[in-house]
């Protein structure tokens, strides 16, 4: 398993490498960029774009810019902010903490909600309580996110509450943490995760309910039965156990998509993700900004399937790694 | 062959079997002829203004007057302004009542199937007043001839979208899964490559590269093109992960072992296993680019006027304002939430029908 | 463009600090018990403390202002810092804030500006000219920064010098005379040269620009504003507190601000910001005229909140411009023919546009120039009234008849159709553009809807890349300061860019302008350098007048000027059409 592990991080190196040309290729296939913007400004003088532009070495041949933007990345630096006049990593490093506890979050409160219910509607598949669960999961479906984001808000607001977007209340943003600024979190936590989660939670169990059908009329399971196995165990030790199996390489898929998904959630809820920071400065075209978010997104996928494969070994010893 | 024994056919009965299923099909089989003929069913023009009429409230239809049945009729609105808010108020004015008129010519021609006409199935003479059966938006435009021309779009690029990323998924995910090694390799580098850049940015990147001077259409087309071929990735990886652990079962060990031939192995035995799972995950593809072209036009990266999508349409209800002053401008999330609701009850029923390992 | 322009406009409101009328002439020592700020910002006496809480549209790039172009970053910067002069919120007439007083001297080459005595640095230190001299010859003029003033500080040419006369006296001397050099002085806060001096601007303008940014230790910001920054939590708050060296005092002679501390919640969707001012958590809210009834219905329903409309001069006047260099070689002899864009302008239904899309809550607009203003000169005479008829008659009587189709013909036979590019994610420009779009089919004139991203529309009208557009530039106080924009040849008059300077000359091409553009362009080259203040008026007078003529562009309508905030906001009201508020003024009932 370690020679597994080693071998899939040598492997990540090419692809990374791969992935840096693409997204270096995106950024200059984009019409203009932010020293065109620059001097559309008639305050700038040319000098100054011009003296950005060398000091930046964007006026040399294309490779030499790749070059020396991936030789950066290689000793952690990670380019200059334009908008921002600060080095990019420090304005990601600001962000990344919410991110991160807002995506982890996120995934954990979507498996621990939609494995169960998966399985409940599995298996009871045609009561009535499972049709409502239905329905709530295809209501997550059907529902566009900022759709959803704005309903919330409306009823909450409808109802005289006041945690109507953000991660706290005003007074708790900048103070130390309490007891009650954690109360005030959880009070305002339930719409994102609800915005964020409610697809992903609805599309794990479906396909939750799916996989488990498929399984419990397997052989096995049959020949399981047949062998007098309690019913609980050939439900929990073997139907389920496999069932979750081809969703775990979906696991590995939901870090880099989180960022995506988090960012329409974010910049309608003003949370204070990485979401609405790559957004403005996409807009802006602040390149170095763009790049270093993208090749993130990169690793994290990268590291997420690195474990989703991982898992899936330790669960499915069917699976062969040599 | 006997009917009784044919898998289509057996398959066929057990859908029927599932009412959610039947009643889901039938729905969506009405959405689509709807959009056919959205030119006719529609009263006005997409694009037509009534400026006298901003923000009308649906009109109610009557069908007694006096106790008595009488030919469906509706009655004209007064509008107030209020002085203080500028708020529009409508109210109904009963001394107009106007019966609805079937099969009327008026307004400006649609184009169906290469013929030029104007004929509506209902509507009202534009000389004796208006019918807005969901009232009308900020230019009094007909909120229900709009969501029926714009049906057209949003239910058909799904379809499209799925069709490219399915075919181009399901082809290189099996064969990346089945034969493994260098091909394997490749096609996984290229899938990873490609899934790690958040699809949102990468739209927004090609927005900015998509000339403004394009028509709609197109626009549309292309950002079409651009998510199928972003997401046949993700379908490649999983029906990679399902071959993978199938090549281990034992019926396929035992065909290798056979001597069967490659094809016949991916068509016999693994695709049938991986069907249920397949059209599991197109059901849930396709509503997904109904919820896309929604979330495009909430950046402002969808279809464009003079054209009409239903997530163009729900774009004008983003906002409090309307959610508490003009509530029927939600109507096109409403058929949104309808047809990918529709969609998944189907699938659903599909799968279960088309598991051929369900009879005991 | 709209929210930007009010919160621009908010940011403006702020910091406005004026001396009382009565005041002038005496010496001012900084005491306790003088009022310096204008009477007219006060309805009432307020009460201290309490925390102000106001919505920011994005997370700032930096606290450094000259090294960024970021009006979310101004909005909080101009709390922290002030300028010398300001105009007044009711008046509109210049008012001294850091300036005590000045005077002009009579072949209006020399300006000195006598300071306020007392004024210190939120760290202790004094305020001297020295600091004014620092910020406008190392910094506002340092063409190497981002975010500099140079244009408006540069006169025929030559840059404005800044001159030393004692510690609380300097001078403002140029070659010719210059007109607007006191609106030109109100464009830039001043900076603590005890602070930034060190990082030496002019030498290195890079290095300089990379100082104060947003995670610099707040007690290095240091201004002479009511407020000081206190902390910044990214793109969740901005917290500032009272500054204990403030040195504005209200009519009664009380410090300000009342407020304690004054924060800024980062809210970009438009829609919390409206949810969050309702629920509670912000005092007020920058709003447009869509959202005006809702607010306003709530405002009439609960009493809970207080919607105030007003006019000013910096919300954009949207317009219709017409490329005058397009390559179709038809349309471009159209576009240039006078009698078309008569035709045009009789197509705008200004009334309905006034009355649907901005609920009321906009006016008919001036050529250049905030109506009911000084510089206003009253063209409303020749804005016409919407008559499609009429624009049919113009049409016809160009030969452009109507074929079979009911579309008009070129002389060529093709369709007259043209595109009309628009930001298709502003409320307002897009109503717009959806009525005249309805408007002109009418009369046998199609137009081509192109939506653009509104952060686009100034880049694709300067590159010439339209047919025609809906754009719209903010008015100022002086026309001096918007002549990059109505001056042909102008960086900014991007409808006729035939006639820009070749690369490298200042003059531009004038044997391509129309006789009236040369007219213009004289009337802008001439007041640019009187000092007569009457004399300057005539002149531009003259040039709106030349505009309303010959509709070099269509002016649509000119916006109100909108705001919303919790009735329990003291000295937050609406006189003589006007809202009035500041940061410092207002407090908590």
């Amino acid at each position: 398993m370690l020679n597994f592990v080693l071998r899939r991080i040598l492997v990540a190196i090419p692809t990374l490498l791969l992935i840096s040309v693409l997204v270096f290729a995106v950024i200059q296939l984009q019409p203009g960029g932010f020293l065109e913007n620059l001097l559309e400004d008639p305050r700038v003088s040319r000098e100054t774009v011009e003296n950005i532009r060398r000091q930046y070495l964007l006026d040399q041949p294309v490779w030499v810019q790749y070059l020396h933007w991936l030789g950066g990345i290689v000793r952690g630096d990670f380019g200059y902010s334009f908008l921002n006049s600060r080095p990019v990593s420090e304005l990601i490093w600001e962000r990344m903490g919410w991110t991160v506890f807002l995506a982890a979050l996120t995934i954990l409160a979507t498996w621990v909600i939609a494995i169960p219910l998966g399985i409940y509607t599995a298996l009871n598949r045609y009561g009535p309580s499972s049709t409502v669960l239905n329905f709530v999961g295809y209501f997550g479906l059907a529902t566009p996110d900022f759709l959803v984001a704005l309903l919330l808000i409306y009823l909450v607001l409808v109802s005289g509450g006041t945690t109507v977007g953000g991660l706290f209340s005003p007074q708790y943003i900048d103070a130390p943490w309490s007891w009650a600024k954690f109360q005030d979190m959880l009070g305002h936590l339930w719409i994102p995760l609800i915005v964020i989660g409610l697809d992903g939670t609805a599309t794990i169990m479906r396909q939750m309910r799916a996989n488990l059908l498929d399984v419990l009329n397997q052989d096995y399971i049959r020949t399981a039965r047949a062998k007098g196995l309690a019913e609980r165990v050939v439900l929990w030790k073997h139907a389920v156990r496999n069932a979750i199996n081809p969703l775990i390489s979906l696991a590995g898929l939901q870090l880099p998509t989180l960022i995506s998904s988090t960012i329409i959630a974010s910049i309608v809820l003003s949370l204070p993700t990485i979401g609405p920071f790559l957004y403005d400065s996409l807009l802006n075209k602040d390149q170095y900004v763009v790049m270093a978010l993208l090749m993130l997104s990169a690793v994290l996928l990268m590291v997420g399937n690195l474990l989703a494969d991982i898992l899936l070994a330790w669960v499915d010893p069917r699976i062969r790694y040599e | 062959m006997d009917k009784r024994n044919n898998p289509l056919y057996l398959a066929w009965l057990r859908f029927l079997r599932s009412k959610p299923g039947v009643i889901s099909g039938v729905v969506l089989l009405v959405l689509y002829v709807i959009a056919l003929f959205a030119g006719f069913l529609a009263p006005y023009n997409l694009t037509v203004q009534h400026p006298d009429a901003i923000y009308q409230p649906p009109q109610r239809i009557y069908f007694f007057r006096d106790g008595r049945p009488v030919r469906p009729y509706v009655y004209q609105f007064k509008r107030e302004r209020d002085p203080v808010t500028f708020i529009s108020s409508y109210r109904e004015d009963r001394s107009r009542p106007t019966p609805i008129r079937f099969f009327i010519a008026q307004g400006e021609p649609y184009r169906f199937l290469g013929l030029k006409t104007n004929w509506h199935l209902f509507g009202v003479p534009e000389s004796e007043g208006y019918f807005f059966p969901l009232g009308t938006d900020q230019f009094g435009r007909c909120l229900f001839s709009r969501i029926l021309v714009g049906s057209q779009v949003s239910l058909t690029v799904g379809v499209i979208g799925v069709l490219i990323s399915f075919v181009i998924g399901i082809l290189l995910g099996g064969i990346s899964g089945y034969f493994g090694g260098r091909v394997d390799t490749l096609i996984q580098r290229t899938t990873e490559v490609l899934l790690s850049i958040p699809r949102l940015p990468i739209l927004m990147a090609l927005s900015t590269v998509i000339p403004a001077s394009w028509p709609s259409t197109y626009v549309y087309l292309g950002i079409i093109g651009v998510l199928s071929f972003i997401g046949w990735a993700g379908l490649a990886r999983v029906v990679r992960g399902q071959v993978l652990a199938l090549r281990e079962v034992d019926y396929v060990t035992a065909a290798v072992a056979q001597g069967a031939s490659n094809l016949r192995i991916i068509l016999r035995h693994i695709v049938p296993n991986l069907s249920s799972y397949l059209i599991v995950t197109a059901t849930l593809a396709l509503p997904g680019y109904i919820i896309g072209e929604s979330a495009l036009s909430f950046l402002g990266l969808g279809i464009k006027e003079p054209m009409a999508s239903w997530g163009l349409l729900l774009k004008d209800a983003q906002n409090f304002q309307s959610l508490s002053l003009y509530p029927w401008l939600l109507t096109p999330g409403i058929l949104i939430f309808i047809s990918v609701l529709a969609y998944n009850f189907l699938g659903d029923a599909l799968r279960d029908a088309a598991d051929v390992r369900q009879r005991d | 463009m709209n929210r930007r322009k009010l919160l621009k406009q908010a940011a403006f409101g702020m910091g406005l600090g004026v001396l009382a009328p009565w005041l002038s002439g005496k010496v001012l020592a900084q005491q306790a018990g003088q009022a310096n700020v204008p009477a007219n910002l006060f309805q009432e006496i307020g009460k201290r403390g309490g925390t102000l809480t106001l919505p920011l549209g994005s997370t700032p790039q930096s606290w450094n202002y000259f090294a960024v172009i970021d009006n979310f970053a101004y909005t909080v910067l101009n709390n922290i810092f002030d300028r010398l002069m300001q105009l007044d919120q009711v008046t509109f007439e210049l008012v001294g804030v850091l300036a005590e007083s000045w005077t002009i001297s009579k072949d209006a080459r020399t300006t000195t500006v006598k300071l306020r005595s007392g004024v210190k640095w939120s760290d202790g230190t004094p305020f001297t000219a020295d600091d004014v001299i620092f910020t406008f010859t190392e910094v506002a003029s340092n063409t190497n920064l981002r975010a500099n003033q140079a244009a408006t500080l540069t006169v025929a040419g030559v840059p404005l010098r800044f001159e030393k006369v004692d510690d609380l006296t300097f001078r403002v001397v140029s070659n010719k005379p210059y007109g607007a050099v006191l609106q030109a002085l109100t464009f830039s806060p001043i900076m603590p040269r005890h602070k930034l001096a060190p990082f030496k601007p002019r030498e290195d303008p890079g290095g300089y620009s990379r100082v104060w940014a947003t995670n610099t230790d707040p007690k290095e910001i240091v201004g002479t504003g009511p407020f000081m920054l206190q902390s910044y939590v990214p793109d969740q708050k901005v917290t500032l507190v009272r500054n204990p060296n403030s040195w504005r005092r209200d009519p009664q002679g009380n410090p300000l601000p009342y407020f304690d501390r004054l924060e800024y919640l980062i809210i970009r969707d438009p829609n919390i910001q409206v949810a969050q001012f309702l629920a509670g958590n912000l005092d007020q809210i920058p709003i447009t005229g869509a959202q005006f009834p809702d607010l306003k219905r709530q405002e009439v329903a609960t009493g809970k909140i207080r919607v105030l409309r007003g006019s000013t001069i910096y919300t954009s006047p949207p317009h219709w411009g017409f490329n005058f260099d397009v390559p179709n070689p038809e349309l471009r002899e159209l576009f240039r023919n006078l009698t078309f864009r008569k035709a045009m302008q009789f197509a705008v239904n200004r009334k309905r546009i006034i009355e649907d899309v901005y609920n009321g809550l906009a006016s008919l607009p001036g050529h250049g120039v905030a109506p009911g203003t000084f510089w206003y000169y009253d063209t409303r005479s020749y804005l016409g009234e919407w008559s499609l008829e009429r624009a049919a008659g113009l049409l016809d009587s160009l030969g452009l008849r109507r074929g079979a189709d009911g579309q008009r013909r070129l002389p060529s036979g093709k369709v007259l159709e043209f595109g009309f590019t628009y930001a298709s994610d502003s409320l307002p420009f897009s109503a717009i553009a959806a009525i005249l779009q309805n408007d002109l089919r009418q009369i046998g004139v199609k137009l081509n809807l192109q939506g653009i991203q509104q952060g686009t529309l100034l880049s694709t009208a300067t590159g010439g890349n339209f047919e025609s557009i809906l754009m719209a530039y903010g008015d100022q106080p002086d026309p001096q300061l918007r002549k990059d924009i109505w001056q042909p040849g102008g960086q900014l008059n991007y409808w006729h860019r035939s006639v820009w300077p070749e690369r490298g000359s200042s003059e531009p091409k004038f044997d391509q302008m129309f006789p009236w553009e040369k007219n213009i362009w004289e009337i802008f080259r001439q007041a640019e350098q009187l000092g007569d203040q009457s004399e300057r008026k005539r002149l531009y007078d003259r040039w709106q007048l030349l505009s309303a003529q010959n509709l070099p562009v269509i002016m649509i309508v000119k916006p109100d000027a909108v705001a919303a905030g919790h009735a329990r906001l003291g000295n937050f009201y609406a006189r003589d059409s006007r809202i009035i508020f500041t940061n410092f003024s207002m407090f908590e009932k």
